[in-house]
């Protein structure tokens, strides 16, 4: 009787599946302590100063130290992924999971052609569907407080705004309509934790787009209003337009939007040991001047 | 000035379980309940989420295993003083507002915000301070899936540093597929309109 021969293809994949899963559950088991993951960068830990408060909200919320992606992920990356995961690609996403312009731009399912340069960001993802690649690549979304709180770092020090032309590149960025091709990521400075891209490529998914409640609160609500005059004093500082621009983009969205320039990177949380043997910026910014302009109101 | 999102045409969806699980899984788990019906899923159904929730009498739920029933689904927390009550109520007032038929068969379903303080023991107190029947369901779950959820839904939320919750204020129903086809938002009216969505809905 003659035996079947596998399939040497077949083999190899189940091998490389086996490799993958492997390597996927003894990562987290053995950390290896100072190596940061690759193309990560170490967020230290600080605070992130939300931009509406809640009348039982402090002014700063502490935030963990956290690997970040150092720029956006890339059409090269998305394709590996959307090639694992078949449910993604766009002919086949699930309407519950993407709206009709997901990956509009791309040649094909498995082309993402000349529009989509392997080394741009990818752009056109829902919040699922970034998601879901983060659960994919090991990672996760970062928190809005996370993001934040790295955006908010300038190229010299933490505090991007203590440099004289920090918030005019970012108000710039939101005046320049999108290019039709991206340029590709990670080609932008680093910023002071090695971050790049986060203010001036393209907007950037977070976990918690969701909880961006700028009206409707449920107890009656201290931010009702928001943008009228009358309860805008519990907002941090009306003069960081950014971040303004960046909340109200969040607040508009819908976990199945895609959007032309709307892309994501992931984080990973950081293994305490690693944080220690990392190279570290100096810590805790100043508090230069008090963080919030306006009293709140009571 | 940068694209803003807009609601979009969809195209018809094609069966997807991006969260890569086996289609039996969903199941395989449910042994107990009736069968369920084994066609695909509909892309724009609620029950392509993998997640597994705990109900308040301490079992793992998935929410497909409401399919085939008319569903009235809000979420909420059982500490929250001022909302939610009146959720609760509102779904009790379109339960009762059902015809008999449909509402012995329809199923109302609430999933807490908060997976710190509503373990099981609170959900089930909540369930008898409420006066809640065998129709309801009461879930509780892992922070991501609760994102999740409140992201198919379109509910916003948000703790605050007193571990209670600003959200929004919405009654969702869904049909047997578990497709959304009516949304109640605010604290206010639109009760015979969900009601009728139940109705509707089958």
């Amino acid at each position: 009787m003659k035996e079947a021969i596998p399939d040497p293809g077949v083999r190899l994949g189940e091998l490389c599946r086996g490799l993958l899963l492997t390597f996927t559950f003894t990562l987290p088991l053995t950390p290896r302590a100072a190596e940061p993951p690759r193309g990560m960068v170490l967020i230290p830990a600080g605070t992130y100063a939300p931009l509406v408060r809640d009348r039982n909200d402090p002014e700063r919320v502490p935030v963990a130290a956290y690997w970040l992606d150092a720029r956006p992920v890339t059409n090269g990356e998305f394709l590996a992924f959307v090639r694992a995961n078949p449910a993604w690609r766009r002919s086949r996403v699930a309407p519950l999971f993407a709206d009709a312009r997901y990956l509009a731009r791309w040649a094909g399912d498995l082309e993402p052609g000349p529009r989509a340069p392997a080394d741009a960001p990818v752009v056109e993802v829902s919040w699922f569907a970034a998601r879901a690649y983060a659960r994919w690549a090991g990672k996760r979304l970062p928190t809005t407080a996370e993001w934040e709180h790295a955006a908010a770092a300038g190229r010299h020090g933490p505090v991007g705004r203590a440099e004289p032309d920090f918030m005019t590149r970012a108000i710039e960025w939101y005046a320049q309509p999108a290019p039709t091709i991206l340029p590709p990521a990670g080609a932008g400075r680093p910023n002071f934790y090695g971050a790049r891209d986060l203010l001036d490529l393209v907007w950037e998914w977070v976990d918690d787009f969701n909880a961006t409640l700028l009206n409707g609160d449920s107890r009656g609500g201290s931010t009702a209003g928001f943008y009228c005059a009358g309860a805008a004093a519990g907002v941090r500082d009306p003069s960081d337009y950014p971040a303004f621009m960046r909340a109200g983009f969040r607040s508009s969205l819908q976990a199945r939007y895609t959007v032309g320039d709307l892309g994501f990177r992931c984080a990973r949380d950081a293994d305490p040991a690693a944080v220690a043997a990392a190279p570290r910026p100096p810590s805790a910014p100043p508090a230069a001047g008090s963080p919030t302009r306006f009293a709140r109101l009571p | 000035m940068k694209t803003q999102p807009l609601p979009l045409l969809v195209v018809a969806g094609l069966l997807a379980l991006p969260w890569s699980l086996p289609a039996a899984e969903t199941c395989a788990c449910c042994a107990a309940a009736p069968a369920l019906p084994a066609a695909a899923l509909s892309g724009r159904s609620i029950y392509q989420l993998g997640a597994i929730w705990t109900s308040d009498a301490g079992r793992p739920f998935r929410l497909a295993e409401l399919r085939g029933r008319p569903v009235v689904l809000a979420m909420f927390f059982t500490s929250c003083g001022y909302a939610c009550p009146r959720i609760v109520a509102d779904m009790t007032r379109i339960q009762q507002t059902l015809p008999a038929a449909v509402r012995s068969e329809a199923r109302f379903v609430l999933v807490s915000f908060d997976d710190v303080r509503d373990t099981v023991p609170a959900l089930r107190d909540y369930r008898a301070q409420h006066g809640l029947d065998a129709n309801w369901v009461l879930l509780r779950g892992a922070p991501g899936d609760i994102r999740e959820l409140a992201a198919v839904l379109g509910v916003q939320y948000k703790r605050d540093a007193a571990g209670m919750f600003q959200h929004s204020n919405l009654i969702t129903v869904l049909n047997p597929e578990g497709e959304i086809v009516h949304q109640r938002s605010g604290l206010e009216g639109g009760l015979t309109a969900a009601a009728q969505a139940v109705v509707a809905s089958r």
